[in-house]
C-alpha cells in the first residue's frame, strides 16, 4: 500500500532536507562505526601489518619480511598438520553438533511422556561454560581416575588414553565440543519446530502422512533455514574453538589436537615464544577459511534452504 | 560513505595510539640498567607514599602465604612504601604480559619469573641486577643457599633475588610399598631400581585390568631437565649457557635418550600412566592411590600430605645410574626488579621489599606455608620451622637433597633463552616415543632440530 505522497518542495530545499537527513543518518550510525572500526578495522590492519614483520625480543614488530611468514607456512608440514586437524575438528563437531541436534528435536515431537523435561535436560548444555564443561570432561576422560575407564573395565576393556593417545584425543575433544554446542542447536531448532504452521502439519496429516514420513517431507525442510543457520553459525564457532583444546589437551599429544586457532595462540603466547608474525599469518589464513567456508555453505547449501 | 568511515578509522586508531603513548610517558624516569643501584637515601628523599607495582604467578596457598608477607611489609612501611600484589596468571602468562608491558614501556616495578626466563630476562635490559644492590648496600648473600645462588648467579653476579625455590622429588604411596611387600624407607634410586619397583608395584584385578600403576608423572620437561642434572651432563653447551651464551641444546645425548626411553617403557609395559600433560591429572592420579611412585615438585607436598588417605613420603628424585655425578638443578622463581621508566625510589623500595622476603623470619613462613625451600638458611634455624618439620619431616626430603647437591655447571642448570621452547620440545619428544612414532635417540634428536632456528634468530636478535 503505497503511503502518503509527499507534496512537492520549493525550489533548492530538496538538497538542504537531503544533506540533514545524511549528517542525522551519520549521526546515528556513528556509534556502531566506531566500535567497528575500534574492534574489528583496526585489529585486522594490524594483524596483516604484524604478519609481515619479524619481530624483535618482546614481540614488536622490528623488521618486514614480506610474504615470507607466508611461503614458510606453506612449506611447513606441521602446518600441514594443523590444517587438517582443524578441518577434520570442523567436520567432527560440525555433523554430529547439528544433525544429533536435529535427531533429538524430532524425537521430542513424536509425544513422549516428560517431553517438556528432556526438552530442558537437553537444552542444558547451553547453560555451561566451556571451561567448567572442559574441566568436568578431563575428569571423565582421565585415564587413571576417569569415569569412562571406570566403566569400561567394567566390562573388562581397557583403559583407553581418551585425551593420551594420539588415535582418540581428536575424538575425545569433539565428542566434548559436541556436547556443548548441543544445547544451543536444541534450543534453536526447537524454536523452528514451533514455527512450523499448523495448518501445514495437518494437511500433511489428512493426507496420511506420520512419523518418518512428516519429519521427512514436512519438519526438515521447513526447518531447512534453521539448519543452515546452525550449519554456519557452528562451523565459524568450531574454527574459533579454544577453551576446551587448551584445558583438555593443549593441543597434544604430538599435535594430535593442534588447531589452527590453538597453533595461533602457541606462536604468539604459549612458551614465551612472542613469534606474533608468524602467529598472525596464521590469523590471516583462518580469517581466509572462515570466509572460505562461508563462501562455500551460503554459494552452495542457501540455494536448497526453503524459505517459508 | 567508504571515505567517511575509512577517515573515521584512521582518526580512531590515532585517538588509540595517542592513548597508549600518553600512558607510556606517564612513568617517571629512572636509571637506566648500567649497573648502578640506587642507595637508601633515594627513599628519604621521596615524598609520600612509594608505590611498588608487584607482578607474581601465585595461586591458592602460596597466594595467601605471599598476601600476609605482603601485608606484614606494608604495615612496617607505613606511609612509606606500598606494594601492590598483581596476579597475572601462570609463569608462561607473566613472561607474556612483561613482554607486551615493555612494548608498551609499562612495566611494574618488580616482577615474579620462573627460572627457566632467566636468560629472557637478563637480555631484555629492563632489570636493575640484585648484584648491584648487593654491592651498594655491601649486603652478605652468604645465608642465601649455594645451589639456589648457583642458578640465578649469571657471569659471577646475582642477577635476581630467589624467591620460591623448588625441587623436584620421587613421592611414594607408602600403603602401596607395604602391600607390595617393598620398604618405603629404602626407595629406589636409579631409574632400573625406579623400574623394577614399578613392575612389582602395579596390580591387577582378575579381568586383567589395572587398578594400581607402579609410576606415573605427567608430561613435563622438567623432569628430563633434572634427571639430566642427576647424571652430571649438561642440557645445552657453553657449560649449561653459564660460560658465554648458549648455541645448542645437548638434551638428544645419550643420557637424555635414556630417561626417555626408560619412562616410555614403562608406559609401552603398563606399569606407568601416562596422564598427559596437564599436572593436575597426574597429581590427581597420586592422590587418589592409583599410582604408586609419582615425580612432582616440592611445592605439592603440603597439599598431597592433605589430600591422600595414605601416608605420603618423600625420596630423593631418582639417578640415571649409581654412576651419576650431579644433583637436581633448582627450580620455582626469582624475584626482578625493573630499572628504566622507574624512579629511583621506586627501584629502592623493590629492593627493600625484596630483602624483606628472603630474611630468614619471611623464608620461614613461606616455607611452612607453602612447602617451597627456604632461600635463607638461616629460616631453618627459626623455631617455627623446626616445629614444622618435626611435624611434617617428609620436608627434610628436599632440604637434604639441596644441601647434598655440589653447585657444578650441571646442577646449575641450563641458562637459554628459549628455554621454554626447549621444553616444550622435550615434552613432544616423550609423547613421540610412548606412542611408538619414534625412539627416544630420534624423537629427541628431531626435537633439537626443531629448536635450533628458534635459537639462532634469539641469539641474533640479542646481538
Amino acid at each position: 500500500m503505497p503511503g502518503p505522497t509527499p507534496g512537492p518542495l520549493p525550489k533548492g530545499g530538496r538538497g538542504r532536507r537531503d544533506w540533514g537527513e545524511r549528517t542525522l543518518a551519520w549521526a546515528f550510525l556513528l556509534p556502531s562505526l566506531a566500535v567497528f572500526a575500534l574492534f574489528i578495522g583496526y585489529p585486522l590492519g594490524r594483524t596483516v601489518y604484524l604478519s609481515t614483520h619479524g619481530n624483535d625480543l618482546f614481540g614488536a614488530p622490528s623488521r618486514y619480511v614480506g610474504m615470507r611468514h607466508y611461503t614458510d607456512l606453506l612449506a611447513s608440514a606441521e602446518f600441514h598438520k594443523t590444517l587438517v586437524t582443524t578441518l577434520l575438528f570442523v567436520l567432527l563437531t560440525v555433523g554430529p553438533g547439528v544433525f544429533g541436534a536435529l535427531g533429538l528435536v524430532l524425537l521430542l515431537e513424536s509425544r513422549v511422556r516428560g517431553v517438556r523435561w528432556l526438552r530442558s535436560a537437553f537444552a542444558l548444555p547451553f547453560a555451561f561454560s566451556v571451561a567448567s564443561a572442559s574441566v568436568v570432561f578431563s575428569v571423565f576422560f582421565n585415564p587413571a581416575i576417569g569415569v569412562l575407564n571406570g566403566l569400561l573395565s567394567q566390562f573388562g576393556a581397557g583403559p583407553v588414553g581418551w585425551l593420551t593417545d594420539q588415535r582418540y584425543a581428536l575424538l575425545s575433544v569433539c565428542a566434548a565440543t559436541v556436547w556443548m554446542n548441543l544445547g544451543y542447536n536444541v534450543l534453536v531448532l526447537s524454536a523452528g519446530v514451533g514455527s512450523i504452521p499448523q495448518e501445514t502439519v495437518e494437511a500433511a496429516r489428512l493426507d496420511g502422512a506420520a512419523g518418518w514420513r512428516l519429519a521427512r517431507s514436512i519438519t526438515v525442510p521447513l526447518l531447512g533455514p534453521h539448519l543452515f543457520f546452525l550449519v554456519v553459525v557452528s562451523t565459524i564457532n568450531a574454527l574459533q574453538s579454544f577453551g576446551q583444546i587448551h584445558i583438555l589437551t593443549q593441543g597434544g599429544p604430538d599435535g594430535a589436537t593442534r588447531t589452527l586457532v590453538y597453533s595461533v595462540y602457541e606462536k604468539a603466547f604459549a612458551y614465551g615464544s612472542s613469534d606474533f608474525g608468524t602467529a598472525s599469518a596464521q590469523a590471516v589464513v583462518l580469517l581466509m577459511v572462515v570466509l572460505a567456508c562461508a563462501g562455500v555453505q551460503f554459494g552452495v547449501l542457501e540455494r536448497k534452504v526453503h524459505y517459508a | 560513505m567508504s571515505k567517511w568511515s575509512l577517515r573515521l578509522a584512521a582518526a580512531l586508531a590515532a585517538a588509540g595510539l595517542a592513548l597508549t603513548a600518553c600512558s607510556s610517558s606517564s612513568s617517571g624516569s629512572g636509571s637506566a640498567a648500567d649497573g648502578t643501584a640506587p642507595g637508601p637515601q633515594a627513599l628519604d628523599q621521596a615524598q609520600g607514599v612509594t608505590t611498588v607495582t608487584f607482578w607474581h604467578a601465585m595461586t591458592g596457598q602460596n597466594a595467601t602465604a605471599l598476601t600476609s608477607l605482603v601485608n606484614a611489609f606494608n604495615a612496617a612501611h607505613q606511609g612509606k612504601i606500598e606494594v601492590k600484589p598483581l596476579f597475572q596468571g601462570s609463569y608462561d602468562d607473566v613472561i607474556a604480559k612483561y613482554k607486551a608491558s615493555v612494548q608498551q614501556k609499562a612495566t611494574p616495578s618488580l616482577v615474579q619469573v620462573y627460572d627457566i626466563g632467566t636468560r629472557f630476562m637478563i637480555d631484555s635490559r629492563q632489570t636493575v641486577p640484585a648484584q648491584a644492590f648487593v654491592d651498594k648496600d655491601s649486603y652478605a648473600l652468604d645465608d642465601i643457599e649455594p645451589n639456589i645462588r648457583n642458578y640465578y648467579t649469571v657471569g659471577g653476579k646475582l642477577a635476581s633475588m630467589p624467591f620460591n625455590s623448588s625441587m623436584p622429588l620421587l613421592y611414594l604411596n607408602t600403603d602401596a610399598f607395604r602391600e607390595a611387600g617393598l620398604d618405603p624407607a629404602k626407595p629406589p634410586r636409579t631409574l632400573a631400581e625406579l623400574g623394577e619397583a614399578a613392575k612389582k608395584l602395579t596390580t591387577k584385578d582378575a579381568s586383567g585390568q589395572t587398578v594400581r600403576y607402579g609410576f606415573g608423572a605427567a608430561v613435563y620437561g622438567w623432569f628430563v631437565e633434572e634427571l639430566i642434572a642427576e647424571s652430571g651432563t649438561l642440557y645445552c653447551d657453553q657449560d649449561n649457557g653459564r660460560t658465554q651464551k648458549a648455541g645448542k641444546v645437548l638434551f638428544d645425548s645419550a643420557q637424555g635418550a635414556q630417561a626417555v626411553q626408560w619412562w616410555a617403557d614403562l608406559v609401552k609395559g603398563g606399569y606407568a600412566a601416562n596422564t598427559g600433560r596437564v599436572p593436575a591429572d597426574a597429581q590427581a592420579a597420586f592422590k587418589a592411590g592409583k599410582v604408586a611412585m609419582h615425580l612432582e615438585s616440592t611445592g605439592v607436598l603440603r597439599g598431597y600430605t592433605e589430600a591422600a588417605k595414605f601416608t605420603v613420603a618423600t625420596a630423593p628424585y631418582p639417578r640415571l645410574t649409581d654412576a651419576g655425578q650431579g644433583g637436581p638443578a633448582i627450580g620455582g622463581a626469582s624475584l626482578w626488579i625493573d630499572g628504566p621508566g622507574h624512579s629511583a625510589a621506586e627501584q629502592r623500595a623493590s629492593w627493600e621489599f625484596v630483602k624483606f622476603l628472603s630474611e630468614p623470619a619471611q623464608q620461614a613462613a613461606w616455607h611452612t606455608g607453602t612447602g617451597y625451600f627456604p632461600v635463607n638458611r638461616k629460616a631453618l634455624d627459626d623455631p617455627k620451622d623446626k616445629e614444622w618439620l618435626a611435624k611434617y619431616p617428609q620436608f627434610q626430603t628436599a632440604i637434604d637433597e639441596l644441601h647434598a647437591t655440589k653447585p657444578t655447571p650441571a646442577t646449575a642448570g641450563c641458562l637459554l633463552g628459549v628455554m621454554p621452547q626447549a621444553r616444550k620440545n622435550v615434552e613432544t619428544a616423550i609423547e613421540q616415543t610412548v606412542s611408538g612414532a619414534k625412539t627416544a635417540q630420534q624423537a629427541l634428536s628431531d626435537a633439537a632440530k626443531d629448536l635450533q632456528p628458534a635459537i639462532d634468530s634469539y641469539n641474533s636478535s640479542v646481538g
